[in-house]
């Protein structure tokens, strides 16, 4: 579905990708994982061009998106939804307005009917109250969560999620993993997920990346993952008080 | 010091692009769904900066008229303040005035805003939309200032011109029906029409400038603190800059 060909690019004077090769299927949810500055959100910006590869490039099923302009990007980027991290809803609009502003631009459908499917996509991140709300008044779950209706409401193929449950208190972004399980479940939405969360990684990732330095130094599976003996791989696992015995091995997924 | 000409030189080309771009899509602006930003943006540029504006102009006429109405007195001259306020007020003083203000007000908090927008991604996520940010943003903005400038420069005028017939009555002995007559004799509607160009200009001046620095804002806080002092700076140096031109142009 999204594929890296030998993507390089400079950031400053560092290669924050270097050689960089990645696959995601159609269909899962890929967790991107790493330490801080080690290209987690550079690669997530790659996939829709808000950042160009110096050289390599980036495939999204038969589109070129890296070499893509004009009429032929808004295509490809209509195929995706994404999730900033701090949700990037506009502040002058209500919650009901940033969730509609997609179909309000590009749709000629009425003004009744954009806001029975907003109403409906913020049913779906259980925040319909929230419609009449500016962003200002809700709190940061809420609005990642009024975020994602956003993101869903042209009903993409692909959802990109930046550090979905950063700054979240653990029940919160239990609750945002769970949603991003069931779009993945219920609707068939290839994920990508840039997170530093393990637990939450282990929750939802079909297959989880961990980058360092500009490399992709791990791909696998969840179960794959926990025993991998690359050192910052073990290195996170523990940070985060993850065991080989853990209780994700006990079959606790989502 | 070359690097520093490159960069600014970059700069006003990405602004004036950015300023055509926006030029083409200005027959959307009165579209139903890009009216009430419209709207929103005209409210804001015109009634929000009124109090200011008005205390500004009125003593701005209050100024000259006293000034030059004290120089004048010596030579027994003093009854022609009238034209002296109404001259200088339409042609340099209405505009000049309303341009700082509506720069250092609107123009700050448009970059501001921009910069947030920026720094915050909800710039990126109008463009993962695909919703042009220019379209978007700088349109309304750069309609309700470029409408809004001339407007607001008619009512610094008028009470420009009322402040200094104010000072003539309490302060100069000119009669009110005398200071009138003056102006009315030797001020032109070019003057006006000179004017009200300017205060066009500038409202396009301080959209650009405020809607570019905000876009090209990096580095959190401190960048958007930087676009709104860049923008208060770079508009006034413009408007400076491209006033004295346009009065060049016109009066030879």
């Amino acid at each position: 579905m999204i594929r890296f060909e030998n993507v390089t690019k400079r950031l400053g004077r560092r290669n924050v990708l270097d050689g960089f090769d990645l696959k995601i299927k159609a269909g899962e949810t890929f967790v991107i994982c790493g330490p801080s500055g080690m290209g987690k959100s550079v690669t997530l910006k790659h996939m829709v061009r808000l950042l160009t590869p110096d050289s390599g490039r980036v495939m999204v099923g038969e589109d070129c998106v890296s070499e893509a302009t004009g009429r032929e990007l808004e295509r490809i980027r209509a195929r995706f939804g994404v999730l900033f991290q701090g949700g990037a809803l506009l502040e002058w609009l209500t919650a009901g307005e940033n969730v509609g502003l997609p179909l309000r631009e590009h749709t000629d459908k009425g003004e009744d009917e954009i806001e029975k499917l907003a109403r409906e996509k913020l049913r779906l991140v259980e925040l319909e109250d929230a419609y009449d709300k500016h962003p200002s008044d809700l709190s940061g779950g809420m609005r990642k969560r009024v975020a994602l209706a956003r993101a869903i409401i042209t009903e993409p193929e692909i959802v990109l999620y930046d550090e979905p449950t950063s700054g979240l208190d653990p029940i919160t972004s239990r609750t945002i993993d769970e949603l991003i399980d069931s779009l993945r479940k219920q609707l068939g939405i290839t994920s990508v997920v840039v997170t530093h969360d393990l637990h939450s990684a282990l929750a939802i990732g079909t297959r989880i990346a961990m980058l360092n330095f500009g490399k992709a130094v791990e791909v696998s599976a969840p179960e794959q993952f926990m025993k991998s003996s690359d050192p910052v791989v073990r290195g996170f696992l523990e940070a985060q008080y993850i065991t080989r015995r853990g209780a994700w091995e006990k079959g606790l997924k989502l | 010091m070359g690097r520093n000409v490159m960069l600014n030189l970059r700069g006003l080309g990405q602004a004036l692009m950015m300023l055509f771009e926006a030029t083409l899509y200005i027959p959307l602006v009165l579209t139903k769904r890009r009216r009430p930003e419209l709207f929103n943006q005209l409210y804001i540029t015109g009634i929000k900066s009124l109090g200011v504006i008005t205390v500004v102009a009125a003593f701005t006429g209050m100024i000259l008229a006293l000034q030059t109405g004290l120089e004048l007195r010596r030579f027994g001259l003093q009854q022609n303040i009238g034209t002296a306020v109404a001259v200088v007020m339409l042609r340099e003083m209405g505009p000049f005035m309303t341009a700082l203000i509506v720069a250092a007000s609107v123009g700050s908090a448009i970059a501001a805003q921009v910069g947030t927008m920026v720094v915050s991604e909800e710039v990126s996520a109008l463009e993962i939309m695909s919703i042009n940010p220019v379209r978007f943003i700088v349109l309304p903005r750069l309609v309700a200032l470029a409408l809004m400038m001339p407007i607001l420069t008619i009512y610094t005028n008028i009470l420009g011109i009322a402040g200094g017939a104010l000072v003539g009555a309490t302060q100069l002995q000119v009669s009110f029906q005398a200071y009138i007559d003056n102006a009315q004799l030797y001020a032109q509607n070019k003057d006006l029409y000179v004017g009200l160009l300017k205060a066009f200009v500038f409202g396009i001046v301080i959209a650009t400038t405020a809607c570019h620095q905000g876009f090209i804002t990096s580095e959190g806080a401190v960048g958007v603190g930087q676009a709104t002092r860049r923008t208060v700076i770079i508009s006034f140096l413009t408007i400076l800059v491209l006033g004295y031109m346009l009065t060049r142009v016109f009066y030879r």
